[in-house]
């Protein structure tokens, strides 16, 4: 269970500090994925960073009694100037799992399918080789909360039904709150939405509900 | 399920996976990799010595040979500005492993301090040992007091790069008048020119230098004749010491949301 309350964000910065976020409060049962919508610079990344705890909110607090994992997206999380074979390593230890570390450096490799690249430094790879190999380093470990930050967007078919099918897998272990802009699979893997509009969370027990109103502030037809 | 890890845990694995992946990318990082580490002070220890010979002014250094006199104190000079510069730089270069909450900046500074001062003990080791092997009375008279000098400066130097650190990530501008003004410290602190020529009242002011009774009660360690000046004092030394890891670890906590973000 993650429990947002009150929550205010804004980045100082240049071209001013405007809310990001602005008191936004609702919690997420157990077990429940949900899907984030809203349009580009809404706060769908800041929300996902917070819950990640990359970032702090300026007010408000974040209560979470469950692994959450870091936000899963494509460009956090790896060096450039290393291969993925040492990210993997990299994140493996700081998690912990220095003892079974080939175990999961194996997972990892044969989740991704990238090849002779898992040897190769990260900034050669592809989008798509990325949010494999960030996807599948993900999944490696047992979190009960999966943040995905259009993770699998730029994936081929092929990728995201396996994406898919190991969080299909998972359900009832685990959930997923998730950003994307490809409504298809957040509906295969989401159950609940919110809408983030002009710094507000909006919650809705159906992502159906959530995806519709979006589309209807942005003048697009429900589907 | 894994059961929560003790916070002390946490840091010790953090540590140990940024000192892996810094120990790989320092050997494989460019061309050079490992060879750098020792081709840079034996470049400056011949450049400094040709210079000498040139110079033809080999000035007499009283109770220590000067081959000897110049080595210990460049080394640690060096050392000195390898981890401040080092770790001045790890917030930057570290920039994409914040994504994982376990790392801190801090984590990343302490992490390159440790590594590279493992490296200069290697080279401070080898070149001892070098010069020993050439027949150069070089062998530290007092191994330990040696030893406390060098963890002192690594410390020292700890401090100054926990502090400047801030200061570069936050005011970017920063690093330039800081290369700046920390280009001449290496003439200033009796590294090659020995201060014992200098005029009194010159001393006085580089006394202030806190790296200067580093450099010189190294060398006290090592040549048990060897006349430094006046009021070198290593008790002035952890007063700085202290106050600057202090002060640098309460930057790091005040500003940890600015350095993960900026």
């Amino acid at each position: 269970m993650i429990e947002v309350k009150n929550l205010y964000k804004r980045y100082h910065g240049p071209f001013g500090g405007d809310w990001v976020l602005k008191d936004v409060s609702f919690s997420i049962p157990r077990g429940i994925s949900v899907g984030l919508v809203g349009r580009n610079g809404a706060g769908k990344s800041t929300l996902l960073r917070l819950l990640g705890g990359m970032d702090m909110p300026d007010k408000g607090s974040i209560t979470q009694n469950c692994r959450v994992s870091w936000p899963i997206g494509l460009g956090v999380g790896f060096q450039g100037s290393m291969t993925g074979r040492q990210n993997v390593k990299f994140v493996a230890r700081i998690h912990g799992g220095n003892s079974n570390i080939n175990q999961i450096i194996n997972f990892v490799q044969d989740f991704a399918e990238i090849g002779k690249a898992f040897d190769q430094p990260v900034k050669t790879y592809s989008s798509g080789m990325r949010s494999r190999l960030a996807f599948g380093l993900s999944l490696a470990f047992d979190f009960d909360v999966y943040l995905s930050d259009e993770a699998t967007s730029v994936g081929d078919a092929a990728f995201r039904a396996k994406a898919t099918q190991a969080f299909k897998d998972r359900i009832g272990d685990s959930s997923i709150i998730m950003v994307s802009h490809s409504t298809g699979i957040l509906k295969d893997l989401c159950q609940a939405g919110i809408w983030l509009h002009q710094g507000q969370a909006i919650w809705y027990d159906k992502l159906d509900d959530a995806i519709n109103d979006y589309h209807n502030s942005i003048g697009k037809l429900p589907t | 399920m894994h059961s929560a890890r003790s916070p002390y845990k946490v840091t010790l694995h953090v540590w140990h996976a940024l000192f892996m992946r810094e120990a790989s990318a320092r050997i494989t990082g460019d061309r050079l990799g490992w060879t750098w580490i020792f081709i840079e002070p034996l470049v400056h220890i011949l450049l400094f010595v040709a210079i000498r010979q040139l110079m033809g002014r080999v000035r007499h250094i009283a109770g220590a040979e000067f081959i000897p006199w110049f080595i210990t104190g460049m080394v640690i000079y060096l050392m000195f500005s390898t981890v401040m510069n080092r770790s001045m730089g790890a917030i930057s270069a570290s920039r994409a492993l914040f994504a994982y909450r376990q790392v801190h900046p801090v984590d990343t500074i302490v992490v390159r301090a440790i590594l590279e001062v493992l490296i200069k003990v290697i080279v401070l080791l080898l070149l001892v040992g070098g010069a020993a092997f050439l027949e150069y009375d070089i062998l530290p008279a007092n191994a330990l007091a040696a030893a406390s000098v060098w963890c002192t400066m690594w410390i020292f130097a700890l401090g100054v790069g926990l502090v400047f650190s801030v200061i570069v990530t936050t005011i970017q501008e920063m690093a330039k008048f800081i290369g700046m003004v920390t280009f001449p410290l290496y003439f200033l602190s009796g590294v090659m020119i020995p201060v014992q020529v200098l005029p009194h009242s010159l001393q006085t002011v580089l006394l202030f230098n806190p790296i200067l009774h580093i450099v010189e009660s190294f060398r006290l360690a090592f040549f048990t004749n060897y006349q430094s000046i006046y009021g070198i004092n290593m008790q002035y030394v952890m007063f700085w010491t202290l106050s600057l890891v202090v002060f640098g670890l309460m930057l790091q906590i005040r500003f940890k949301n600015r350095l993960m973000s900026e």
